[in-house]
């Protein structure tokens, strides 16, 4: 008891976070409409981009918004897709029976002691190289003691004054709807720490309901510098943080499940103001584009406050953010600094890093989403399409093993974020669910590019190459499509439609050149689709203007 | 367990570097005089307990979700105290001439594989909750942390 106090007395405080602030710019300030952002993933429903054209609250005046300066950082919690907990060996399974996957230790029992998962290790290791930290080769686990129905210990093993990595930065590249551009964000700190379990308020009645399969399942805190200066910069930033631990595979990422959280500090301030405004901290934001209504709503809410003289009366609090009305309200004021008497966790030694472990670890990263996009864009592709292919992991990997098999970037592009986009979303499938593979893929481009296949039938295989398998040149085989090349075949065909066509002929060589359409369809028909275009126009004009 | 305080406590002192630090692990009315204190501290390398205000008990208790009577508070006061004096004897020994350690040491690293192992004995586990109801632990209704 007594070393508690000892060790309280001389450790280091809450982190508090330098500030960086900036001037609001009017453009995107106040009205977010995601729905046309690269944000969403794969996974995520329409529905719930639904409302969200919504305004969100009245009109602030350009010019107020220009009078005030808003601070953002970000605090995300990131669940590691680990096969068990940080420090005992019991099994998670998101959606588990409740208390199921319990023991002594997760339970806090006494007598049960923790010992590290190597893999949370790794995890953290991956996600602080990414994010081009400094990593601690000795660190070490705190107890942060709180009294909470989730947490059966009375404390969370988390990392305090020695995190394993801190001083790094993550670059983003800003939806090209909101008008693009590069920005590149602080990271404070990356820290490993355990999850609390989950509460369940009941609808009625005076009770709640605890489930503990998930006290105890590894988490890194990823906290940012303040560097974000709007909505659509947070959101850009949580979206880049999901792309990366989907990248490295550390995590899946899934707002919707809480395997990626992220709370919110903003503060806004008149702008030349010294001091620093008061921070507001937002909670419950399980989209991207909660994260931007969100914060566009706070920043206007403040800045409205301060316009009516009542700066007062925003005060250090969390605050709810309430998809249904599309607010943030009062969750709990913080009276004073939380006091989570931090101490060294006795049950654990500390964590120790190799040079080679690191190094080990540094040279097996795959390639991060932002030499992605770069690679993307020196290959000539738009803004528009290195954003899209770099999104999602698994159309990434998909594009790039196209492009690997000699398909032309562009075209291999287009096909990606036109016709084989509209199919997933239609079907509501994700790349790796369909049929079509990236080799078929590539196929089917190279025929089209050599002329076997005219680009309307590479549209006709590729929609059953996604639905029911098979290869392109199989289809091409069975549906008998091969392109008619051969001049002689289609000089026959165009003979056979001027010869049973006297009359439009007549026409046509009396001055209505406009024929040659109709001749041209006749000729795509008679050919049952597969006469080439290009050949089939050069010898029915040959034969049109033929004197005789 | 005085050789263990010893290491956590050189530890602490230099893994810090205090000059910026508010003391916040505890905080400032139960130890005001950290903050001046343990820069002079740091600087001198001299160690001494005798400026150590007294605990506040009450707020101890609270902290610890413990209930004590006022009598008790008076009773708990001097006893701390006494027991946190005692441990102030490790502030004298002198660590100019040692390495700092953030943790005690250990003979090599004790981690496991991510290997899960289902703990057989759960309904045991479960048996002792007090309040158990439809798979879950029942608890009075908590809206707000703190």
């Amino acid at each position: 008891m007594a070393l508690t106090f000892f060790r309280g007395v001389q450790t280091r405080p809450l982190l508090s976070y330098p500030s960086i602030y900036f001037a609001l710019r009017k453009h995107n300030v106040s009205y977010c409409n995601m729905q046309n952002t690269q944000l969403e993933t794969t996974e995520r429903q329409e529905g719930q981009l639904k409302g969200s054209t919504r305004e969100i609250h009245s009109k602030p005046h350009d010019k107020l918004l220009k009078d005030f300066e808003a601070v953002i950082g970000i605090e995300t919690h990131v669940q590691l897709s680990t096969q068990t907990k940080a420090f005992c060996s019991c099994p998670y399974n998101y959606g588990a029976a409740p208390n199921t996957s319990i023991c002594p230790v997760c339970m806090g029992l006494p007598g049960a002691l923790p010992v590290l998962n190597s893999k949370v290790i790794e995890a953290a290791v991956k996600v602080g190289l990414a994010l081009n930290c400094s990593l601690s080769l000795d660190s070490k686990f705190d107890r942060k003691q709180y009294f909470y129905p989730d947490l059966p210990k009375g404390y969370q093993i988390s990392q305090f004054d020695v995190p394993i990595a801190s001083s790094g930065s993550l670059d983003v590249d800003l939806p090209v709807e909101y008008g693009g551009g590069h920005r590149r964000f602080g990271i404070t700190r990356v820290h490993m720490e355990e999850d609390a379990g989950k509460l369940l308020h009941t609808g009625s009645g005076n009770y709640s309901q605890v489930d503990l399969n998930r006290a105890g399942v590894p988490l890194l805190e990823i906290v940012s510098e303040p560097d974000m200066r709007t909505g659509i910069e947070a959101a850009e930033y949580a979206a880049e943080i999901q792309r990366l631990v989907r990248y490295l595979d550390v995590s899946n990422g899934n707002m919707q499940e809480g395997s990626l959280r992220c709370d919110v500090n903003i503060s806004v301030r008149p702008t030349g103001q010294q001091e620093f405004g008061t921070k507001v901290e937002i909670k419950n934001l399980n989209s991207f584009s909660s994260v931007s209504r969100a914060i566009d709503y706070e920043i206007s809410r403040q800045v409205d406050l301060h316009t009516q003289g009542l700066a007062d009366q925003i005060v250090q609090e969390t605050r709810l953010w309430e998809e249904g009305s599309q607010k943030t309200i009062t969750m709990r004021k913080k009276e004073g600094l939380a006091d989570y008497r931090y101490f060294p966790e006795p049950d654990l030694p500390g964590v120790t890093l190799s040079e080679e472990y690191i190094n080990s670890i540094g040279s097996s990263l795959p390639e991060l989403p932002e030499t992605k996009r770069r690679r993307y864009e020196n290959m000539g592709l738009s803004m528009q399409d290195v954003l899209f292919l770099a999104n999602d992991i698994t159309v990434a990997k998909f594009f790039d093993a196209t492009i690997a098999g000699g398909a032309d970037v562009k075209l291999a592009a287009n096909w990606i974020m036109g016709d084989i986009a509209a199919y997933m979303k239609n079907a509501k499938v994700s790349i790796s669910d369909i049929k079509l593979s990236s080799e078929e893929l590539c196929e089917l481009i190279a025929s089209i590019k050599g002329g076997t296949i005219s680009g309307k039938m590479g549209k006709e295989i590729l929609f059953e190459l996604m639905a029911k398998g098979g290869t392109v040149k199989g289809l091409i085989k069975d549906k008998d499509l091969v392109q008619i090349v051969d001049p002689v075949e289609i000089e026959k065909i165009v003979d056979k439609v001027l010869a049973d066509n006297p009359k439009q002929l007549e026409q046509y060589r009396g001055g209505k050149t406009k024929l040659q359409g109709f001749f041209a369809g006749q000729v795509m028909k008679e050919s049952k689709g597969k006469a080439n275009p290009k050949l089939l126009n050069q010898i029915l004009l040959q034969k049109l203007n033929a004197t005789s | 367990m005085a050789n263990r305080a010893l290491n956590l406590l050189r530890a602490s002192t230099t893994v810090v570097p205090i000059t910026t630090r508010r003391s916040s692990f505890l905080s400032p009315n139960i130890w005001s005089p950290r903050t001046v204190e343990v820069k002079q501290r740091r600087s001198k390398r001299s160690y001494s307990t005798s400026s150590l205000e007294p605990p506040d008990v009450s707020r101890l208790a609270e902290t610890a979700r413990i209930s004590l009577s006022p009598e008790e508070v008076e009773e708990f006061g001097p006893k701390i105290r006494q027991v946190i004096d005692w441990f102030g004897k490790l502030q004298d020994v002198d660590l100019q001439s040692v390495e700092p350690a953030i943790r005690a040491d250990t003979e090599g690293d004790n981690i496991r594989d991510d290997i899960p192992e289902t703990f057989p004995n759960r309904e045991a586990i479960i048996a002792t909750i007090p309040n158990f109801e439809d798979s879950y632990i029942k608890v009075p209704k908590v809206l707000n942390k703190e």
